[in-house]
């Protein structure tokens, strides 16, 4: 399936052929775009956290505000926009006032960066998977400065604990990332999308593709400070973190990154290993693969990222926490390894051509 | 605590103390602390036999074990042994081996919530306040107390006023009518304190009369303080045995009076008596 | 060694400066952290203050009293029988078992007479409300360690049985129906039934509440060796319940000193061996299984009789003296002491509470742990705060 020209791209295009308007219209239809896209999967994804966490627990959720509670976070965050903005004695008011859009703003960073469907991107950037892996860490200053600016003992701890946490697992997320552009042999994502047209490398990787979706799967869910990984905002040992001091539309900001993070570890794992936009194709199957081309590629984009959205929220709602000492174990001498070790056999897979589709 | 070892065997009484039954079921008179009291005179064996129905059973304690139906049940961890055998799949295995199962029991734990998940059926939320139709509370459940009332909103007080005695913080305050028509003593208002009640449950044991219950309602939330103090009393005057003694109709009407809930010494009927005070003290009566 | 005063900035120096002995050669400073009184996981209104050296817990001061509400007092003012309701609220997940405390000591006192109906219907009770209270520690234990889940799961089994206790007594939480003399109420006519239903649908659940929290491998890595309480230092702090029973001490005194029909039934202690969070967790959860044979075997055997042997409006006649008696609650023994100089009005009535010895055993467990371990610990007490005030 070809892929068409991204939003940057055809306003690229146009500021050469068509002139400076259209190429205005193109880059305000991006801005719009991504910021509608932001709300809308981010207060879906609130909801279906609530809802998921509910049925997990035997209870129902949100049912109330709108039909089967889909208002529910727009109350929410209209209840948040409405609260006073509180900035505590002595914190350092310009960090206070910029850490929570230090967050948002790596979020959004990444946002722009992902394969949605032929059309749908933003941005190709060539070095894709590098630069994502850089605006990920971009993310831990909004935590560090948010913390350190709270002027409050709990929140420094989350935050230097989430700094320590951050910092270590993208050294996993990248190997993990790495397999797949080891494999697909290119770190452009929509060239890693168009490689897996073939069959996707959680199961074209034989074996180097499983661990390395599971290792990315568990890397990101420290990465996004989700359970079981969560001490930094460990609710029951410190109140709330580092986001203890904030309130209102600042807290909103966080709590609306980290959704987004979460949707975007999502769509990065199904973008390297699911196949993005790909539909299923089976080999030697021409009927069926046809059968499968008449789904969007967006509703396919869709259904992969929201299973795998769901298997994060299973994990949060499954597993306790780590301390931190045990978590910085479980990075360095456990899942370390294993990413160096599957990376190593990944390149020696790709290298003799031991994988379906070779050469 | 000398011998750690010797929990998790199946304890019976006897082998524990070896005098269970003598002296008394409970602590013995050494460990009475009595030096200032009187100590408590030895339980004859009858007394023993009366209060334990299988006296025998002090001698040789019945062999009862787990009860037919729970075969499912799985042994109960002997606790006191070498920690490994509580969790053996931890101990014994080799780094490789401990991370397998460790990430088996992960998956263990996540197939525990999935089926969770999958049964809607047991979801347990009750949707109030659509569900008031059907909600019924157990009859005892202490909710809102009330007078026993007969079809003709007569009561059985007869003002001995023992529930106002026993009550352990002033929330029942009973006042007697000024002249009686029938008895000695008649019954005026009957004020329950809500916002100070504590829902023990005595007024309702100790009343020789069965006159109060506890209903099960418990939607008494009010948006003003003073109605939390209410008479609980439809009608002043005598016990409706009492009434039913008196010969004629006219009489019966003539002993009793109609009370409201704001009649008497609650908190609204002396807010609006005084017409400057928004609210008392809150410690009025 | 005086208690520590609460630091203000000029002691904090004069502290560090004081303590002396660098741990190492790098250079740190130690802070002091305030936990509570409003804190998520003390579970109840408890100050701790910790000194902190980076993650690491030095020392802990538990400040309580931000409940005391002076029910010791309160009996000074009202007559014996207006006392039992309030130690309800002291331990308010065993209140059944402080009824029962104090209505013994009464009873003893007063010499006051109880069948076997009673002591049945008392015994039954206190262990339905003890695995109702082992159920709720269960949930709030898995939401302290992260995992949210156990917490409804927990929730919604104790439903079953405080729907029980709510069916025969009125009450959930506040219960005041063990009374010198009797039980208030007789029982509802469906409680065996109920009582058969709800044991037979806790067992599996049981079984499926340790593959999700006890069989975990997170749970195990922050439970095994944490907290470790001597059995000496357990004895000395005076712990009792499972935080004692964890340590290796095998006290319980429905074994020891059996009261009502404790001394009729069948059933093990369990007992731990190394006085860690893990012991103490594992030593209640089978300690609920237990509870269930209890129930079990009393359930079928209640004996026909009254419930209520003095008229309940009686005042009750303690002779002068002082009496003492003790059960074992859910969380440790609570001995109910009663001094009497034979007027209407107890002169003096002192509950020896088992929350406020096992809160003081983290002053030994804890220093050395981290935040996360003190958190694991403090769930692993199962403290119930008011019960520490009164």
């Amino acid at each position: 399936m070809p892929s068409l020209p991204t939003l940057a791209d055809r306003a690229a295009t146009a500021a050469h052929a068509d002139g400076l308007g259209p190429a205005l219209g193109w880059t305000a239809l991006a801005v719009v775009a991504v910021l509608a896209f932001m709300t809308v999967v981010g207060l879906l994804l609130i909801w279906v956290e609530r809802k998921v966490a509910a049925r997990f627990q035997c209870r129902l959720g949100p049912t109330r505000v709108g039909r089967f509670g889909l208002l529910q976070t727009v109350a929410d965050a209209l209840k948040l926009l409405l609260k006073e903005d509180i900035v505590p004695t002595g914190a350092d008011r310009v960090l206070h006032l910029i850490a929570p859009l230090l967050s948002f703003l790596a979020m959004l960073l990444m946002l722009v960066a992902l394969p949605l469907a032929p059309g749908l991107h933003v941005v190709d950037v060539d070095i894709g998977v590098v630069y994502l892996s850089a605006c990920s860490g971009l993310g831990v200053i909004g935590i560090l400065v948010g913390g350190w600016s709270s002027h409050n003992k709990w929140s420094l701890l989350g935050a230097m604990r989430a700094g320590a946490q951050v910092i270590s697992y993208e050294v996993s997320a990248a190997l993990a990332l790495l397999v797949a552009v080891v494999f697909s042999g290119s770190l452009r994502l929509s060239e890693i999308v168009q490689s897996q047209a073939d069959g996707w490398w959680i199961w074209r990787a034989p074996g180097c593709g499983v661990v390395g979706f599971l290792l990315l799967l568990v890397a990101g869910t420290a990465e996004i400070n989700r359970t079981p990984f969560d001490l930094a905002e460990g609710e029951s040992e410190l109140t709330a973190g580092f986001h203890t001091e904030y309130s209102g539309l600042r807290f909103a900001f966080f709590f609306l990154s980290e959704f987004l993070n979460l949707f975007v570890l999502a769509a990065l794992a199904t973008t390297l290993y699911l196949g993005g936009w790909m539909p299923l194709h089976l080999p030697g199957l021409a009927g069926f693969n046809a059968a499968m081309d008449f789904v969007p590629p967006l509703a396919w984009f869709g259904v992969k990222a929201a299973a795998v959205v769901f298997v994060l929220m299973w994990f949060r709602w499954t597993f306790p926490r780590l301390r931190v000492d045990q978590l910085m174990r479980l990075e360095w001498q456990i899942l370390l390894p294993i990413g160096f070790v599957n990376l190593f056999l990944a390149a020696g897979v790709v290298v003799g051509g031991f994988y379906p589709g070779a050469g | 605590m000398d011998d750690p070892n010797h929990n998790g065997e199946v304890r019976s009484p006897a082998a524990l103390d070896p005098a269970p039954c003598a002296g008394g079921g409970g602590r013995p008179e050494s460990d009475r602390g009595a030096a200032l009291g009187p100590p408590r005179p030895a339980d004859s064996a009858a007394d023993q036999a009366a209060r334990s129905p299988t006296a025998e059973a002090c001698a040789d304690p019945p062999q009862r074990g787990p009860r037919s139906g729970d075969a499912e049940m799985p042994q109960s961890r002997r606790m006191g042994g070498p920690v490994e055998a509580a969790a053996p799949w931890i101990d014994g295995v080799g780094p490789i081996g401990a991370m397998v199962e460790g990430a088996r029991s992960l998956a263990r734990g996540m197939a525990v919530t999935l089926s969770h998940l999958a049964r809607p059926s047991q979801v347990v939320t009750q949707e109030y306040p659509e569900n008031r139709a059907t909600l019924r509370l157990p009859p005892r459940f202490r909710g809102q107390l009330a007078f026993v009332h007969d079809p003709r909103g007569l009561h059985k007080c007869t003002v001995c006023r023992i529930c106002e005695e026993m009550c352990p913080n002033v929330s029942i305050i009973i006042t007697a009518r000024d002249r009686p028509a029938v008895s000695k003593k008649e019954l005026d208002t009957f004020v329950w304190r809500l916002d100070s009640c504590t829902w023990c449950n005595t007024c309702v044991m100790v009343c020789p009369h069965a006159v109060l219950e506890f209903r099960p309602t418990f939607e008494t939330a009010v948006y003003d303080r003073r109605l939390l103090a209410y008479a609980l009393n439809r009608t002043a005057g005598p016990t409706w045995p009492v009434i039913d003694k008196l010969e004629s109709a006219e009489a019966q009407a003539a002993a009793t009076e109609p009370r409201a809930p704001f009649d008497g010494p609650t908190l609204l009927a002396r807010a609006r008596a005084k017409p400057g005070d928004g609210e008392e003290g809150g410690d009025g009566g | 060694m005086t208690a520590p005063a609460l630091p203000a900035t000029t002691t904090l120096r004069a502290r560090l400066s004081a303590s002396g002995g660098a741990r190492s050669d790098l250079a740190t400073q130690e802070y002091f952290v305030n936990m509570g009184p409003q804190h998520p996981s003390t579970h109840g209104v408890l100050r701790l203050v910790l000194r902190m050296d980076g993650e690491t817990v030095r020392e802990v001061v538990p400040v309580p009293g931000y409940i005391h509400r002076g029910i010791e007092k309160m009996a000074e003012h009202g007559s014996w029988r207006q006392f039992v309701h309030l130690v309800d609220r002291m331990d308010y997940l065993s209140a059944l078992a402080n009824n029962w405390a104090v209505t013994r000591a009464i009873e003893g006192a007063a010499q006051i007479e109880t069948n076997a109906r009673i002591e049945t219907i008392r015994t039954l009770v206190c262990e339905l409300q003890r695995v109702q209270s082992h159920l709720l520690w269960w949930g709030v234990f898995g939401m302290d360690l992260g995992a949210f889940t156990p917490f409804f799961y927990g929730f919604r089994d104790r439903e079953l049985f405080t729907d029980i206790l709510e069916r025969t007594i009125g009450g959930r939480l506040t219960m005041n129906y063990i009374q010198p003399g009797g039980v208030m109420y007789d029982l509802d006519a469906d409680f065996q039934r109920d009582v058969h239903a709800a044991v037979a649908a806790l067992r599996p659940r049981l079984h499926e509440f340790e593959t999700l929290l006890s069989d975990n491998v997170i749970v195990q890595k922050r439970l095994r060796g944490v907290g470790v309480l001597p059995a000496e230092r357990a004895v000395a702090l005076g712990a009792t319940g499972p935080v004692l029973r964890g340590s290796g001490v095998p006290l319980d005194l429905r074994h020891s000193a059996p009261y009502g029909r404790y001394g009729d039934v069948v059933f093990d202690v369990p007992v731990g061996t190394r006085g860690d969070c893990w012991d103490r967790y594992q030593v209640r959860i089978d300690e609920m299984r237990q509870s269930l044979l209890i129930i079990d075997q009393l359930v079928d055997d209640i004996p026909a009789g009254k419930t209520f042997l003095v008229k309940p409006a009686a005042k009750i006649k303690v002779p002068a003296g002082l009496y003492a008696a003790e059960v074992e609650t859910a969380r440790g023994i609570l001995g109910v002491v009663v001094v009497s100089n034979g007027k209407d009005v107890p002169y003096r009535i002192h509950c020896r509470t088992p929350n406020f010895n096992n809160l003081w055993t983290v002053t030994a467990t804890a220093p050395g742990s981290r935040i996360a371990d003190l958190v694991a610990i403090l769930s692993s007490l199962d403290l119930v705060i008011p019960d520490i005030d009164r």
